[in-house]
């Protein structure tokens, strides 16, 4: 049996009079990759930002590592270990690269140093531009960046919000590989992303969400070959 | 010649108080999202603490101490109005800088009733002392020395604070998006209270060199000083720390130049058409807004 690390137990959250989840339940285990998939809309983004504390949930609760976090305050969440790597590959665009790892580091100034090191090594492209002013990287270094500021914060839990918006095909396989390697290092991932199919073959588990709920869900592999997951949402009806 | 230099010297202690006081504003302004109006007026409430402190010891050390602890607890206790007003509207400097004026013409009542019958207090004479310099007409008090001394000290040891240390950088990050800064572990509330202290500490440090400089203080100084300090802040750019830097020691610098060649009480008309001008022409400030 592996440990469950989150545990999302039938939230709701809105926007004012919209509702954006409706009863979600998602789970996520130790060492494993688990996809939301789902169109515009769908809520893949509020399903994280209630997670991270940054929207308010209304019923239901959301546990991690075995502590109840519902509507915890968002700092308080990242000093958990749930690690998030927002939409946009957003980097302080007024500070260097090492300056934004450093910062990341915020909850363990002892080990900034230590933590540079690794990151570094992971990404050597944040080595050679570390003096470089983060707002002048491309989007690719930049999601880098973001990716490496998130690891500072030692998570044990990474979620990533649509890595791959606005990338180059060629730098979003660079992505997926890297989060790929974190996974084989034993970072459990929860990976929102709207292309299905890119998310259910690097998922491990998914679940297919559509205006505020989950509609399908299971071993990723399983999902690929369902005929109404693959007609609604892999284009095709074989 | 030696008018201009007596100016010069003149305008750069002066401005070195302005970049002080800019450098407080702004720091509150781009951490916590605040227009902070009454700071200048806690610091001249601070000048008081020292003024009074002074009729009971010389000890200088105890005279800063006493000047920068009731800077600190009256800026970070004014603090959980402006969130409770954040909580209301959102973040709006609007709404902060309405209120902070009533919190400035309230702090300017005090002083006027409460304080020294409202009448100017005097500090001693020794305070801002006799001349250091004196070639001609080129005169340099101590007072204006420390000033200028302690104000280059405090204006580089903020820079340090904010461009070297990990504090700094969780100030950068946090002024540069609050969101962001939240979701890698930065405990914003917590982050801004400690912006309000830092600026709390630079008045308390800023009322001592002030009173040295001036040798004086009135309730009324408050309100005029917050104008300028207001005043530099938009011209360089709302926000813009360098573009403070600048732009306080120029305040300082025109206006006694203008002391210096025409009649002393049109400098504050020269410096704020000065002001009207450039804001026509550049309204984001010289340097720039970082809000
Ligand atoms: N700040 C907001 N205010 C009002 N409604 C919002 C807000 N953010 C999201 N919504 C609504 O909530 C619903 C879910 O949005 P969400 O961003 O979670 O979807 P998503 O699955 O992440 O979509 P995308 O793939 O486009 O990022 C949508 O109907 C959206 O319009
Ligand atoms: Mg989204």
């Amino acid at each position: 049996m592996k440990k469950n690390v989150l545990r999302v137990e039938g939230i709701s959250v809105s926007y004012g009079p919209i509702q954006a989840l409706d009863d979600v339940s998602i789970e996520v285990d130790e060492g494993e990759i688990v996809s939301l998939v789902g169109a515009n809309g769908a809520g893949k983004t509020s399903l994280l930002r209630a997670i991270m504390g940054l929207q308010k949930v209304h019923t239901g609760r959301i546990v991690f590592m075995g502590n109840d976090i519902t509507n915890t305050s968002t700092d308080k969440v990242a000093g958990s270990g749930i690690g998030l790597i927002p939409e946009g590959h957003l980097v302080f665009s007024t500070m260097t690269v090492l300056e934004n790892l450093q910062v990341g580091g915020y909850h363990y100034p002892q080990e900034v140093s230590s933590s540079l090191e690794s990151v570094f090594e992971s990404f050597p492209v944040l080595y050679k531009r570390r003096n470089q002013i983060a707002g002048t990287l491309s989007g690719g270094e930049q999601q880098m960046l973001s990716i490496g500021r998130t690891l500072m914060s030692k998570p044990k839990l990474l979620m990533a919000d649509e890595p791959s918006l606005g990338l180059a095909p060629k730098v979003i396989s660079e992505i997926f590989n890297i989060l790929r390697d974190l996974n084989e290092k034993g970072y459990p991932i929860l990976l929102a992303e709207q292309n299905a199919k890119k998310a259910l073959e690097f998922g491990d588990h998914a679940y297919v969400m559509e205006t505020g709920r989950v509609l399908f869900q299971g071993p990723a592999k399983e999902l690929m070959g369902n005929p109404k997951v693959r007609h609604a949402y892999l284009g095709g009806n074989v | 010649m030696e008018i201009f230099v007596a100016q010069l010297l003149n305008g750069l202690s002066l401005g070195s108080i302005y970049v002080l006081l800019v450098l407080g504003f702004n720091l509150m302004l781009v951490v916590a999202k605040i227009i902070q109006f009454a700071y200048p007026h806690l610091v001249v409430l601070s000048m008081y603490v020292c003024w009074g402190m002074l009729k009971y010891t010389n000890n200088m050390f105890l005279v800063v101490l006493a000047s920068i602890v009731s800077c600190v607890i009256v800026n970070v206790a004014i603090e959980p109005i402006f969130r409770a007003l954040s909580k209301k509207h959102g973040l709006d400097i609007n709404v902060s800088f309405v209120v902070s004026i009533s919190i400035a013409l309230l702090i300017t009542d005090v002083m006027s009733h409460a304080l020294n019958y409202g009448f100017p207090i005097a500090f001693p004479t020794d305070w801002v002392g006799k001349s250091v310099l004196n070639f001609g007409l080129i005169t340099f008090s101590v007072g204006q020395a420390y000033a200028l001394i302690g104000g280059i000290a405090a204006v580089a040891l903020f820079f340090y604070l904010l461009y070297r240390t990990r504090q700094g950088r969780v100030f950068r990050a946090l002024s540069e998006n609050s969101v962001l800064a939240s979701i890698i572990g930065i405990p914003v509330v917590k982050t801004r209270i400690l912006s309000y202290a830092i600026a709390g500490l630079l008045g308390g440090v800023t009322a001592v060199l002030f009173a040295r400089l001036l040798g004086s203080a009135s309730p009324s100084l408050g309100d005029f000083v917050a104008m300028k300090v207001v005043a530099v802040s938009i011209l360089a750019g709302l926000g813009n720390l360098k573009g403070g830097l600048v732009c306080g020691l120029l305040l300082g610098i025109a206006e006694s130049l203008a002391m210096g060649y025409l009649p002393g009480s049109w400098s504050n008309a020269i410096a704020f058409m000065m002001i009207l001008i450039i804001m026509l022409i550049k309204p984001e400030g010289l340097f720039g807004i970082q809000i």
